[in-house]
């Protein structure tokens, strides 16, 4: 299967923006945008409309729940998968309540990473 | 004395700290400590001031157990002599009343007694005094019994003082620990996937010397990772947020299902966990995913610690309102000489992994934070036919 939406990833590590890149590109992905911090997240999701963000919850400049506030206000069409480092249920929570569609661990193996992101394409996009 | 959990840092590490109190203890200084003397009779009051000034005691007097208590809070007395007959409330009331306003602060009460009668002194000690001294006095006497409980006071202050310095300073290893862990964890993380993706062949094929070294990357990080998480763990338990979500489950359920996913790897090893079901469903109320730890740790310990071919066999048993997992491995057994070691933090005993794997030392230590934390209990048994058995005991 493969993904031909434009996807949007979001994190303030480049070593994360290039393991989550590799997973994406095994996904099939070919356009992918990436972003440092929210503010810009910001700016890409509104020139670009992505189908598919993947969003780090803990960056500099503006995070990601303040992030995910901000899109959603926008549209409720894209779907937006948090990046977490811990499994901080309450952040988890309150980003699932925010109109998340799933989070991902950030030190989960690829093919797991892989996997769950299938799962929210085959969810969010399928159905359509 | 009384020691409290945070105590036993002393014996294990002795900072300096420790051993500059313990130095103290022969030199504890008691001149200026102060004595409040209560008694009714002024030349009772006057014998025993003398006896004490001379030794450099400051004395503070009262003559009824009322102006005792008003005088107590601003004065902090080190140590209170009592007379038990008083004009009005007698000295086995104020003294009650000095343990319930001021708890194990209260200053110690010696009770001074005219009758020797051990009716008085039962009654005294269980007001909360610590001694007595008999009338008529004698110096030397007074003065020794006097002397070892105000020691004793203060040897106890230290004590408490050094205990919550070394809770502090635990508190704040703990918290570097965690932060460190924490911010090492995301980087290991990718590198472990980039090196994930270089060996399976994603990105381009590798020679059989670059795969060996792209393994070599993935496996260290991996097992880095590994050790990273059960810091975090040990953190965050040790800093009290180990936060358990008990709520009603099947024991069977998740006991079952890890002993499957852990016999994945322990065919690689050739390997088997038998498992054997109870007769009745164990409902237990529980973190599902903290006990799912214990297991996984207790279960890749038992292959860990096995020779290879060996046969891990998991038992459920108990009945309502407590249940039993028992897991039998095939491994050497644990020393006598280690047994008391086995649950504590970064313990790595003799017995060595028997396929090259891991060992952190810290996988029992947090086996056993969570279990307590379930009000359960965790133990280690040799068996007779060799091998040892873990167990874990968890209320209903």
């Amino acid at each position: 299967m493969k993904y031909e939406g434009k996807i949007l990833l979001v994190d303030d590590e480049a070593h994360v923006r290039k393991f989550i890149g590799l997973i994406l590109k095994q996904l099939g992905a070919t356009t992918i945008f990436e972003a440092p911090n929210g503010k810009e997240a910001v700016e890409i999701y509104q020139r670009e409309s992505p189908n598919l963000i993947l969003l780090d919850v803990n960056m500099p400049i503006q995070d990601g729940i303040q992030t995910l506030r901000e899109i959603r206000a926008l549209s409720s069409e894209c779907a937006i998968v948090m990046l977490t480092s811990l499994a901080n249920r309450q952040t988890v929570e309150e980003a699932l309540s925010l109109g998340a569609d799933n989070y991902i661990r950030k030190d989960t193996p690829k093919d797991e990473i892989l996997a769950a992101l299938r799962q929210t394409i085959a969810e969010c996009f399928t159905a359509e | 004395m009384q020691l409290t959990a945070g105590t036993q840092l002393v014996s294990q590490g002795t900072p300096p700290t420790a051993r500059t109190a313990m130095e103290q203890k022969n030199t504890v200084r008691l001149k200026g400590r102060k004595v409040l003397i209560i008694d009714d009779d002024r030349i009772n009051i006057r014998i025993l001031a003398s006896i004490l000034q001379n030794e450099g005691y400051l004395i503070t007097e009262a003559d009824t157990g009322e102006k005792a208590l008003e005088l107590y809070e601003g004065l902090k007395p080190d140590l209170v002599l009592m007379d038990v007959m008083l004009p009005g409330i007698d000295g086995f009331a104020v003294c009650r009343e000095l343990r319930a306003r001021f708890g194990d602060n209260a200053a110690p009460v010696i009770f001074i007694t005219a009758k020797t009668e051990s009716d008085d002194i039962v009654e005294g000690l269980a007001a909360g005094g610590v001694d007595y001294i008999p009338k008529p006095f004698r110096r030397k006497e007074s003065l020794a019994r006097i002397r070892i409980h105000l020691q004793n006071k203060i040897l106890n202050e230290q004590q408490k003082a050094l205990v919550d310095q070394l809770k502090t300073a635990n508190q704040a290893k703990n918290k570097l620990l965690g932060m460190a862990a924490h911010d090492l964890r995301n980087p290991l993380a990718s590198i472990r996937g980039l090196a994930e993706f270089l060996r399976d062949g994603t990105v381009g094929q590798l020679t059989p010397d670059q795969l060996d070294l792209a393994n070599t990357i993935f496996e260290t990080s991996q097992s880095m990772l590994t050790l990273l998480n059960e810091l975090l763990d040990v953190a965050t338990i040790e800093a009290g947020e180990l936060k358990i979500h008990k709520e009603p489950h099947n024991l069977a359920d998740l006991v079952e299902k890890c002993v499957y996913l852990n016999n994945i790897n322990a065919v690689r090893k050739n390997t088997k966990i038998v498992y054997s079901p109870p007769m009745e469903a164990p409902i237990v109320r529980m973190d599902q995913s903290k006990i799912k730890q214990v297991m996984d740790n207790l279960l890749s310990n038992a292959v860990k610690y096995s020779p290879p071919g060996s046969t891990v066999n998991v038992r459920i048993s108990g009945f309502h309102p407590a249940f039993n997992v028992a897991v039998q491995d095939q491994g050497p057994g644990i020393p006598e000489n280690e047994r008391h070691q086995l649950f504590k933090d970064f313990m790595t005993l003799s017995a060595k992994p028997t396929g090259g794997e891991k060992a952190t030392g810290l996988g029992l230590a947090i086996c056993r934070k969570i279990v307590e934390a379930h009000r359960g209990a965790i133990t280690a048994t040799n068996l007779p036919k060799g091998g040892c058995e873990f167990s874990i005991m968890l209320p209903a």
